[in-house]
């Protein structure tokens, strides 16, 4: 015997509604780019912190574990509602952008214009092409396990070769008091921060010794394994705290 | 309503009138905030001296002098085992070019040893034209930031003339305010312009409303055409290849890139300056006396030395105490710092050679409390540290003894 369910019908909008409907989508973008350049930006500055204000903070070890650990997660987050509920596959890329779009604010008008620090040596990674790829992972397997695995991994391997085209030069060697710097330490040699001597840096630290020269591949995949974790962690979150109550009203 | 937003507005105006008024900029920046056991025991600076006080952008400036790391280091600031030789500037105003600590250039973080001398020069360059109060201080890891002497610096001339170019290793001459700074840009453009298509790819059509509730009604499939699945097909594989397309020619155009350079300089003290074995000095008691502002200190002192030697200063977190018949012999700078006749003798008469005196002296002065010293009484380690200086003046020898004690309040 077979049992006939009837599937809930939508008609396109048209007129009005869709005029109405579209206002409504542009309020909500233009709030929720306010919000993530806000908040994200905030998030990263409490957590990874100097490893992004930084030049000769980039080191090879913590900044690319550092990095992508923290800046998956309000991506995952928005993920988990802008592909859940409406099948919209740019949540990372919305939060990487509003958050470069935060710290290149920051930079230019606190580093830069406030406080006379060179652009240059507050120039912010990119991890946009992590979050393209976490976007198209997420679009094309529709699966949770799938992009956390993939995506996160992808998000965090692709950080460090994102990077370097934009930071290798400032590794280039000096000779300096009868010893050798690179140009990034130089920058923290040179351009004084009161409150932010060079011990504090957490750079080339840690037991990754034993294999050579090859610190940041091993820092990258033990940051793609992480970023696995905390990717469906905070995909949870996301879920938890987003709600669609209202539309359920429309 | 009417009355709510009168007090609004009233608020708002009371507010903005305050930018009306001339309000001065806050010059100080915190060198009386560290508790003071910690500025007077730990880096104990004197003789510092700047080579000049104006100059131009582009011009270089020299901060030297010498510092004693006290023997009697407080328990509960961590020994220093890290250290920063920094100078306190409102941003990079200035740039360093050189640091010397017992004559080694010295680029990281350095090692002291407690009770160990050094003398230190840092050189400057001129870079924003203006007038700042700067200091040299020591970063303590762990414990703060130990000011020494600050002075006010002006630098004339005009921003956009500061330079400052380096040679790296491999002879290429960079000028470090704009090195990477349009390939930076260009990166951030490139893929900002990327995700910029992309998002607009999904902007572009409805997005919120419409989007749910065709998913409710089960019409997931229209949500993502397969031109959308082409396309992230090709950014699959498209974003990855290029990131490693141009990680490989980025590593092909610089291949002698080292990592960033985290070591720690070791640099030994110099051959003792203070407590050198000639006049020993040793603090039997402390006591101060909180209305007349004024430290009375007990001391045994033993002069070994060939000539009759006087007590001619106290130092401590950098307020100098002077002898008044002694001043002609103070090498330092008489700044807002200094107590001219701060320094009295219980008894004033050398101390000859080979005797053994023990006597009171007293440094009092308004310093001990508009510097925050006094605030000691109230610390957790309420113990006084600082430098005595005594002079030989039959063959100008200057002898300088570290002395600490515990500090005995009176309030009355």
């Amino acid at each position: 015997m077979s049992v006939n369910i009837s599937k809930p019908s939508f008609q396109p909008y048209t007129g009005e509604k869709a005029r109405i409907s579209r206002a409504f989508d542009y309020l909500i973008l233009v709030l929720a780019l306010f919000l993530f350049i806000g908040s994200f930006h905030l998030h990263f500055a409490l957590t990874v912190g100097d490893w992004d204000f930084w030049v000769d903070w980039k080191d090879r070890q913590w900044w690319p574990l550092v990095t992508p650990l923290m800046g998956i997660t309000f991506p995952a987050a928005v993920q988990a509602v802008l592909w859940e509920k409406f099948r919209l596959p740019f949540g990372a890329t919305l939060c990487v952008t509003a958050l470069l779009i935060g710290t290149w604010v920051a930079r230019i008008f606190a580093y830069h214009l406030w406080n006379y620090f060179p652009i240059n040596m507050v120039l912010p990674a990119t991890m946009l092409p992590g979050a393209l790829v976490l976007d198209v992972i997420l679009m094309l397997s529709n699966s949770l396990t799938v992009t956390a695995i993939f995506g996160g991994a992808a998000f965090a391997l692709l950080f460090y070769p994102s990077n370097w085209p934009i930071f290798g030069m400032f590794h280039v060697p000096v000779e300096y008091g009868n010893g050798q710097l690179t140009v990034a330490d130089l920058f923290g040699f040179e351009y004084i921060r009161t409150g932010m001597p060079e011990y504090l840096r957490i750079i080339e630290r840690g037991t990754l010794r034993t294999y050579g020269q090859y610190a940041t591949p091993l820092s990258a995949f033990c940051s793609a394994l992480l970023c696995s974790l905390m990717y469906t962690l905070w995909w949870y979150i996301g879920k938890w705290f987003a709600t669609v109550r209202y539309l359920n009203k429309i | 309503m009417k009355t709510l937003l009168i007090k609004c507005a009233v608020s708002l105006g009371l507010m903005l009138s305050l930018y009306a008024l001339n309000v001065q900029t806050v010059m100080a920046h915190g060198e009386k905030a560290l508790e003071p056991f910690i500025r007077m025991r730990t880096i104990q600076w004197y003789d510092v001296k700047w080579d000049k006080q104006q100059f131009n952008v582009n011009d270089e400036v020299s901060v030297s002098g010498k510092f004693h790391v006290a023997e009697d280091w407080p328990i509960s600031v961590p020994k220093p085992e890290a250290t920063f030789l920094n100078i306190s500037t409102p941003g990079p105003v200035l740039i360093r070019t050189e640091r010397y600590l017992n004559g080694k250039p010295f680029m990281n973080s350095v090692a002291l040893q407690p009770g160990g001398d050094y003398d230190f020069k840092i050189v400057l360059k001129g870079r924003l034209p203006g007038r700042y109060h700067i200091h040299p201080f020591f970063n303590l890891k762990d414990a703060g930031q130990v000011m020494g002497p600050g002075v006010w610096l002006e630098i004339a001339g005009t921003a956009a003339d500061f330079s400052n170019e380096i040679k790296t290793i491999n002879g290429e001459l960079i000028d470090m305010e704009s090195y990477g700074l349009s390939n930076g840009i260009f990166w951030h453009l490139f893929w900002g312009a990327l995700a910029t298509a992309w998002l607009l790819w999904w902007l572009r059509r409805p997005l919120f409303i419409p989007r749910y509730k065709m998913l409710q009604a089960g019409l997931e499939d229209e949500l993502v055409t397969s031109n959308d699945r082409l396309i992230a097909k090709v950014m699959l594989v498209g974003v990855p290849v290029l990131v490693l397309a141009v990680n490989a020619m980025t590593i092909g155009d610089y291949p002698n890139t080292i990592p960033l350079q985290a070591s720690l300089d070791r640099i030994l003290p110099l051959p003792a300056q203070v407590n050198a074995g000639v006049v020993d000095v040793e603090t039997l008691k402390a006591e101060y006396r909180i209305p007349e502002r004024m430290m009375t200190f007990t001391l045994k002192i033993n002069n070994r030395s060939e000539n009759p030697v006087q007590i001619g200063e106290f130092m401590s977190a950098n307020v100098h105490f002077l002898n008044k018949d002694l001043q002609a012999s103070y090498q330092g700078d008489a700044g807002t710092m200094t107590a001219p006749e701060g320094l009295s003798l219980e008894n004033p008469a050398p101390i000859q050679p080979g005797e053994q005196r023990t006597m009171t002296i007293t440094s009092s002065d308004a310093l001990w409390e508009s510097e925050k010293l006094d605030g000691l009484i109230r610390d957790a380690d309420s113990r006084i540290g600082g430098l005595l200086f005594l002079y030989d003046t039959v063959v100008g020898e200057r002898y300088i003894s570290s002395i600490s004690a515990a500090v005995i309040p009176k309030f009355n």
